[in-house]
């Protein structure tokens, strides 16, 4: 049970009353980046219910908005400080397609359980996944995908990734995403939802 | 058309439509297209097969004596996509424009209805779509009275009747040729995914079932006699093949139970219901998962629908929709895609074995088949579907 207000305001997707608290809560001085993680700690939660069945996307875009217009009020309060970081995540839809729902639900998660997360965006050239894990150092590289055609673009990014030596894990999601499809393309993990690609996460900076 | 095209063109109507009212026909019969997986075996790129009809009507041309279906699910490309170029329309992207020219098309999700559109639509539709959404999404239809736009106007719709006419001879052609046996004719939407799709687009209107839940209500009821009529004057006066209805986001998990219940089902239901009063069967195209909401399918009328199977439990929708609606599938994707054909054959044979009971069945792909399905395991499909296919 969520003793925090914020916190559960976030997973009754409360959205008025999510604005009207974190106002409230800067008002009375309180550390921005305590506010963010009273909004974090009801995203995990809403994330929970959505990985137990009884929450569905409807209810997680809705979060997401909610958050993003959290985030809207916070961020100018937030420059300077550093928020409690996992670790780096890069994440992003892979060439030639330009689907980014899924992706966005997963690097809210993300996001929301502390990880820093570089969302490359949709269309991805195979250069730019292979340059940000580089730079970023990441562990963790997530590629996204729905249309089937554009799994053999998925294949391409990661034999880059393996040919520049980068030690990094691959996991790739999406609809039509199974082992088949994993082992074909040469990824460590995959997943079909949001909250399966978060436990990976977990498994990998742990 | 000759003798033995006649025979064979019987003999595959009477597969379809036994099995259509879930009947046992003398073989399960097997429906396939020639779909975006053809590009790679011909000499153009996909711009060419998506902007040269007489190069994709010849990919399918070239194929047909050996693509042995009892019905056919159509030639590669969806629509001439000049008729959008000509309007400027901001609703797809196609192979070589905006796109790399070996790409299929995509949809550009927009909110290109706002919320505050609401109204309007619901007071008039048509009105609203001719009047503020078809400039909106157009760029050489900003203005619609000007020069410009009605040129834009005239050109699309002329490209579009060009197009029909010429699929129209295409058909019948392959018809007495070949003995082909189309999937459907007409198309329609759930009111929902209508308003969903292009209009609200998923974000707005999943983020409306909370902020302004009557309004979507209202919309999707707004929608349903122009969704049924749509789909029986895009068919002509045809009742006999069902009309095509690609559904979205009624499939597990967009929405929860009380939405699904309350905004996505009783407007799809009554225009199902509409169709099969007028003698109109709806080809249920349910992309993506149905598992929880097999239950609820099952109020429809007998026989009203053909349920696709895609990634819907097979086994759950045999036991729940079988014997009272015919059920199309059997065949995943991606082991089209990724698989040998051994293995597409043995799926061949599992499926038939669970699935085609005692008839009302047709083996089919689940969901759509891309450009990188192989087609060594495609014509493995059908030749195993022969094979174990005799009842």
């Amino acid at each position: 049970m969520l003793t925090d207000t914020l916190a559960k305001a976030i997973l009754d997707l409360e959205e008025e009353q999510v604005i009207v608290l974190v106002k409230e809560r800067l008002a009375k001085g309180d550390s921005p980046l305590d506010i963010v993680e009273s909004l974090q700690k009801g995203m995990s939660e809403v994330g929970k219910l959505f990985e137990t069945g009884e929450f569905f996307l409807s209810e997680l875009v809705m979060c997401g908005e909610i958050m993003k217009d959290a985030m809207d009020v916070l961020e100018p309060h937030l420059i300077d400080s550093h928020s409690g970081n996992k670790g780096n995540i890069v994440v992003g839809t892979v060439k030639g397609d330009i689907h980014d729902l899924g992706k966005n639900i997963v690097v809210m998660l993300l996001k929301g359980a502390g990880y820093n997360v570089i969302d490359l965006g949709v269309d991805v050239p195979i250069e730019k996944f292979v340059e940000a894990a580089k730079e970023s150092k990441a562990p963790l590289v997530g590629m996204s995908v729905l249309l089937t055609g554009c799994q053999e673009a998925m294949k391409q990014t990661i034999d880059a990734i393996r040919a520049e030596g980068l030690n990094t894990k691959v996991i790739i999601g999406g609809n039509y995403i199974d082992e088949l499809v994993r082992e074909y393309v040469g990824a460590d993990y995959f997943a079909n939802n949001a909250s399966d690609g978060l436990k990976v996460a977990k498994q990998i900076f742990s | 058309m000759n003798e033995k095209v006649a025979k064979l063109y019987g003999e595959r109507l009477n597969r379809y439509m036994t099995a259509l009212d879930c009947g046992k026909p003398d073989k399960v019969p097997v429906s396939f297209g020639i779909g975006d997986w053809i590009v790679k075996h011909t000499d153009n790129n996909f711009q060419e097969i998506f902007y040269d009809w007489e190069k994709s009507i010849k990919a399918v041309d070239d194929i047909l004596p050996d693509f042995d279906v009892d019905v056919f699910g159509g030639g590669p490309t969806l629509w001439w996509p000049p008729m959008w170029d000509a309007m400027g329309s901001k609703l797809y992207k196609f192979p070589g424009m905006g796109l790399d020219e070996n790409s299929t098309f995509q949809f550009v999700e927009e909110e290109y209805m706002k919320a505050e559109d609401y109204d309007a639509f619901i007071a008039n539709p048509t009105e609203w779509i001719a009047t503020t959404y078809l400039p909106r999404i157009s760029t050489e239809f900003e203005n619609p009275s000007s020069l410009r736009g009605i040129s834009a106007l005239i050109r699309s719709s002329v490209a579009f009747s060009e197009y029909n006419n010429y699929m129209g001879a295409s058909w019948g052609k392959w018809t007495v040729e070949h003995g082909v046996v189309g999937q459907f004719t007409g198309m329609t939407k759930a009111p929902f995914d209508t308003l969903g799709d292009a209009l609200r687009s998923m974000k707005g209107i999943l983020l409306d079932l909370r902020r302004r839940p009557e309004k979507v209500a209202a919309a999707c009821e707004v929608i349903v006699p122009h969704n049924i009529n749509y789909a029986l004057s895009g068919a002509g006066a045809d009742t006999r093949f069902p009309c095509f209805a690609p559904l979205h986001r009624g499939s597990y998990p967009f929405l929860n139970p009380y939405q699904w219940e309350n905004y996505y089902w009783p407007s799809l239901k009554a225009v199902i219901e509409g169709l099969w009063a007028k003698g109109k069967r709806t080809y249920f195209y349910a992309e993506g998962d149905w598992t929880p909401y097999l239950e609820k399918i099952a109020e429809l009328p007998d026989k009203s629908i053909v349920f696709d199977i895609d990634l819907t439990d097979a086994k759950k929708a045999k036991e729940i929709l079988g014997g009272r609606f015919c059920l199309i599938g059997g065949m995943p994707t991606t082991l089209l895609t990724y698989g040998t054909p051994e293995q597409v054959k043995e799926q061949v044979k599992r499926s038939i074995d669970e699935l085609a009971g005692d008839g009302g069945f047709i083996l089919g792909a689940g969901g759509v088949v891309m450009g990188d399905a192989k087609k060594e395991n495609i014509m493995a499909m059908l030749e195993a579907a022969r094979e174990y296919g005799s009842y």
